[in-house]
């Protein structure tokens, strides 16, 4: 059964994201959010420029040492092969130290977990950032390389729908994993920081309700209520409140009108003792996810109070 | 329609519904909130700075935090229904799960660890997929060379020109001779920043190629390693032709052991990952490509790195030598220390 919890995540996200289930070795069930395509992207291109600012350094650094004629092909050469040695160092460092993320995962706030659920190995890192050379960078190798001019043969061509198979592959599978990820047995979720916010919880009680009142909502639109009341003060918000607080009164038969200023007040009550009420509720085994769940109230049990 | 609702003003005990509004979720919360602070705030430092940045008392908290945060997850499931609360200890569980089970070792330790024991028990475990890409191999440099051998044309067509560079049917002895098997030493920087990377570039390219498309059921994996074979054989045969077979073999020994030792292995890795792929065996074909996808991936990195060896070798070393006793006997020399290598190194030892 989907509980009220579930119900406002997808309501409030706008079932945007997609949710995979982890299992830790201790039992206990962690909810993921799967990284957007464009989520990922933004992250590789952030690497990428990185790495690329990290090959050139290095390069810089070569050619003001004595080494050699640094043209034409020998130049280009060792762009690359710094190129090859930088990217692979970057990601397979980053991964393995700071927990699944690169500075481009971080900024974006992904991680790279396991999919089982189990501890993430080294050489599951290294296994998803290898192949990414044939994902991302082998085209971009034939593209400069001596074999690449001369027109399309039969053998660009063919890599050139391998490429193309390989660049699709996150889109047709539903954990969104590319070859390296299918390889290597990981995922990459979204996880931003969240904070723990303060209890809405009114302690001074001035109104209050009946059992009958606060049967009339469940989980789901309690938790959509909080999530308005923790938005940040404005016109907007104040316009909302007033809208949702006549649906509620409405709804539980409230009759006692309320001035502007007391609307903020009214609702934090009304959802503390909602909120206490659907507590108690869970506890006693009868749960409410949505105000649609016992359609008829009467029909389980005797009514409390 | 029994009860009108009626507003009550300051007199909690008249509605039983409502006493003081002790809510168990908020006594909870307000019972372990300092020790999810104290977690968050080891994790946000590990995650900014590394696990390293935390002190052994740290290190030891760590996982205590990390059960107990784990535990008040599961509670707060079951009584809680603040929104923010169950995100924020989903949120803070998970991560503090990556950080506690996550890689402990650097990039230099696993990069040791991975050549004392990773890479050649991966390479045993592949043996027999080894075996068969080494036979691919050579049925391509047998189809080649006897092609070849009774039409010098079939040589135009079985190597591609930029990989000929100019040698072909109309080569001569002495042109092979002077050009290719004894051609004068290119200087260090040409030959080994240049050549050496050339052939790296080209080389990884072709290994990745025969490991990857391993993924289409090991079907482009055998055609790369017999293409492979038939341009190899194709050479040996212009070379036959013109009575060099003996110096040619010199020539491509002294790098060839090892770069065909490579892009064995690469093939081996690609036909390991197309066999779980046909034969899934007892779980579906992500998980069992998951659970031997690494060891297959293990195999084509080590690959890699013998590809960085044999560019060296070829582009640096090979004009240098100008013998070809001396060639063939380092090539013999390369061939048997990789057998040792992979038969040996990290037997026994636990794993």
């Amino acid at each position: 059964m989907t509980t009220g919890h579930e119900l406002a995540s997808t309501f409030l996200d706008g079932g945007g994201r997609s949710r995979r289930e982890l299992m830790t070795p201790e039992g206990v069930p962690l909810t993921v959010d799967l990284a957007d395509y464009g989520e990922r992207a933004v992250a590789f291109v952030l690497d990428f420029v990185l790495c690329s600012a990290a090959t050139a350094l290095i390069y810089l650094l070569f050619i003001l040492l004595p080494f050699g004629g640094t043209t034409g092909i020998v130049a280009r050469s060792l762009v690359l092969f710094i190129a090859f040695v930088v990217r692979n160092f970057y990601f397979i460092h980053f991964e393995l130290s700071w927990q699944g993320a690169t500075p481009g995962k971080r900024m974006v706030g992904l991680r790279v977990v396991d999919r089982r659920g189990g501890p993430l190995v080294p050489s599951a890192v290294v296994a998803r950032n290898l192949t990414r050379e044939i994902e991302a960078f082998l085209p971009l190798g034939l593209l400069q390389s001596p074999m690449g001019s001369g027109g399309a043969s039969w053998e660009e061509l063919s890599l050139g729908l391998w490429l193309l198979l390989f660049a699709a592959l996150p889109f047709v599978n539903r954990d969104r994993m590319r070859a390296g990820d299918l390889i290597a047995g990981t995922m990459v979720v979204a996880l931003p920081r969240r904070v723990l916010l303060g209890d809405l919880v009114e302690s001074a009680v001035r109104y209050s309700f009946t059992d009958k009142q606060l049967r009339a909502y469940g989980a789901f639109e309690l938790q959509v209520l909080e999530e308005l009341l923790r938005r940040p003060a404005g016109a907007d918000t104040k316009r909302l409140l007033r809208e949702v607080c006549e649906k509620i009164c409405r709804r539980i038969e409230w009759s006692t009108p309320l001035p502007d200023a007391e609307i903020g007040g009214f609702l934090r009550e009304f959802y503390t003792a909602e909120r206490a009420f659907l507590e108690r509720e869970q506890l006693f085994g009868k749960p409410h996810p949505d105000k649609h769940y016992p359609s008829n109230a009467t029909g389980s049990g005797p009514p409390l109070g | 329609m029994s009860a009108l609702p009626t507003a009550v003003v300051a007199h909690p005990k008249s509605v039983p519904a409502s006493p003081a509004l002790i809510l168990r979720s908020s006594e909870f919360r307000r019972g372990r909130e300092e020790s999810w602070r104290e977690l968050e705030a080891l994790i946000g430092r590990a995650e900014r700075r590394g696990v390293r940045a935390l002190s052994a008392e740290e290190l030891q908290r760590l996982p205590l935090l990390y059960r107990s945060t784990l535990s008040s997850l599961s509670v707060a499931r079951s009584i809680a229904l603040d929104r923010n609360l169950l995100l924020y200890l989903e949120n803070l569980t998970l991560r503090s799960f990556l950080c506690v089970y996550g890689p402990r070792t650097s990039v230099l330790e696993g990069l040791l660890d991975f050549f004392r024991q990773g890479f050649p028990s991966a390479v045993r475990t592949v043996r027999w997929h080894f075996a068969l890409a080494l036979i691919c191999l050579l049925v391509g440099v047998i189809a080649g060379f006897w092609l070849t051998l009774v039409d010098e044309a079939w040589f135009s067509a079985l190597v591609p020109s930029a990989l000929a560079s100019g040698r072909g049917p109309s080569s001569t002895r002495t042109s092979l001779l002077d050009d290719e098997i004894f051609a004068p030493w290119p200087g260090p920087a040409q030959a080994f920043v240049a050549m050496s990377n050339v052939l790296f570039q080209h080389n990884t390219m072709v290994g990745i190629l025969t490991f990857s498309l391993g993924v289409a059921a090991g079907v482009p994996t055998v055609l790369l390693l017999v293409y492979q074979g038939l341009g190899f054989g194709a050479f040996m045969a212009l070379h036959y032709n013109r009575g060099l077979l003996g110096d040619f073999i010199g020539w491509v020994a002294i790098h060839g052991v090892t770069e065909f030792g490579a892009i064995l292995l690469c093939g081996a890795a690609g036909l390991a990952i197309a066999d779980r792929i046909l034969f899934p065996g007892r779980y579906g074909r992500v998980e069992s490509l998951a659970l031997n996808g690494r060891m297959a991936a293990q195999v084509a990195i080590g690959a890699m790195l013998l590809f960085f060896g044999a560019g060296i070798l070829e582009g640096g070393f090979r004009q240098l030598v100008a013998s070809t006793p001396l060639r063939l006997l380092i090539g013999a020399a390369t061939g048997l220390a990789w057998s040792l290598y992979f038969m040996r190194a990290g037997r026994g030892s636990p794993k």
